[in-house]
């Protein structure tokens, strides 16, 4: 049976921002590159915060494959990006931040590419975080909408 | 009905809805253009007649001097440019048809926009983070930013930009431009991303205007620019928000008053320092 239009739409902008996120994550791991002070194996020999945030990859092509193939839904996304905002924001923001702000705005020169690097990683955050409160609520209205058609499929078999 | 509509929640309201199509109103760009100009023209007009005051009563020597004496109040005198736009938004409502309560989105339980305004508030992080970063660079590590630097309310004065400005501000601000400006822009250009973007620069210039500051003879322009500049990652994050919660503004609202109520309190308790 063909799915409503509004589903297909809605997958369409899922998948927009995954991509998305997923650009910004490869631009800010760039970033880190070309600094060279906060980075981990595989460059170096220690496993570190830029180590753990390589699974990010891997997660989000396994994402992909399920997703398409209809075994995970936005219930998943919302974890992964939920998940990674609090990563890159605990990383990068916290109190106990392992790599302030100044780790990325004092380390380049022309001083306005620390400040570029900086804003894509503030968009980066944003987006992941926007991105959560977007697949959750469509988590939210599927879970609605499930539970909404579940009795009255109860109640027809019962007849 | 939609297919993916989901069922009444408690009280016969939906907790959350299929995201809905840009909202139907009468109205075009000029409406839009007329209450951004409302907004504009009274934070410029109410801090230049104030400032004209001190003149004419001797307790300011300069022009410059008289517009820093009035900024100290502008926590205070936001009341009336919020005021301003909401007999704008109420005169375009009279005119269209249709009531302040469409302007606020899909209905949402209570315990939605609760959640919705935490998660709105945890996706400011990154702009509070940028923001802060940015005072450090224009004014120095650890300064105040100097639109809270300036505030010198008395104790009346304080409970006043605390109790109710706030709550005026989430009111009438966002309802403005997310709830009014936004759905004519879209209609007009039939592109959503490119309205809000035209929604969250213009929103963020008129930051530029409130408080007027002036340094060395003339306006300062320095600290209109870093206004704009500290306040648009907020202003992006929350347009975005507001599509990503189906045009329900509550969550936004909410979450607002919480930073703006909050940073009054502190003000008025001395916090800031």
């Amino acid at each position: 049976m063909a799915r409503p239009m509004e589903d297909q739409m809605r997958d369409r902008v899922l998948y927009r921002l995954t991509w998305l996120a997923l650009a910004l994550s490869l631009g800010h791991h760039l970033d880190h590159l070309l600094r060279g002070n906060a980075v981990g194996w595989p460059v170096t020999d220690e496993v570190n915060a830029f180590t753990a945030s390589l699974v990010v990859y891997p997660i989000i092509a396994t994402g992909l494959l399920l997703y398409h193939a209809g075994r995970v839904g936005p219930g998943f996304w919302a974890l992964v990006s939920g998940g990674g905002a609090a990563f890159v924001a605990a990383v990068h923001f916290g109190p106990a931040a392992v790599e302030p702000p100044e780790l990325i705005l004092d380390h380049y020169d022309p001083p306005i590419l620390g400040w570029l690097a900086f804003g894509w990683l503030v968009v980066f955050v944003a987006v992941l975080a926007i991105t959560c409160v977007y697949e959750t609520r469509l988590w939210a209205a599927q879970r609605q909408t499930r539970r909404a058609t579940r009795p009255a499929t109860d109640a027809e078999a019962g007849r | 009905m939609t297919a993916t509509t989901p069922p009444p929640a408690a009280g016969g309201r939906p907790a959350v809805g299929p995201r809905p199509a840009v909202p139907a109103t009468a109205g075009g760009a000029g409406d839009a253009a007329l209450l951004v100009a409302t907004r504009v023209g009274l934070w410029l007009g109410v801090q230049l007649g104030l400032a004209g005051l001190l003149l004419l009563i001797g307790e300011a020597a300069s022009g410059g001097q008289a517009l820093n004496q009035a900024a100290g109040w502008w926590m205070v005198y936001a009341a009336l440019v919020d005021l301003g736009t909401l007999g704008v938004i109420s005169w375009l409502l009279g005119r269209e048809g249709g009531s302040y309560r469409d302007l606020l989105g899909p209905p949402t339980a209570a315990w939605a926009v609760a959640v919705g305004a935490l998660a709105v508030l945890a996706a400011s992080v990154p702009a509070v983070v940028f923001s802060g970063e940015l005072t450090s660079a224009v004014y120095g590590q650890g300064a105040i930013a100097p639109m809270f630097a300036i505030v010198e309310l008395p104790p009346w004065a304080s409970v006043v930009s605390v109790a109710v400005v706030p709550l005026l501000a989430e009111l009438a601000e966002p309802v403005a431009y997310l709830g009014v400006v936004l759905p004519r822009l879209e209609r007009r250009l039939g592109r959503p991303w490119l309205a809000a973007a035209i929604v969250v620069a213009v929103w963020a210039a008129e930051h530029a205007c409130f408080p007027l500051l002036a340094s060395g003879g003339g306006l300062d322009w320095e600290f209109a620019a870093y206004r704009v500049g500290s306040v648009l990652p907020y202003l992006a994050i929350w347009t975005s928000l507001y599509y990503a919660l189906g045009r329900r503004l509550l969550p936004i609202m909410a979450a607002r008053w919480v930073f703006n109520a909050g940073t009054a309190l502190a003000l008025a308790l001395g916090l800031v320092q």
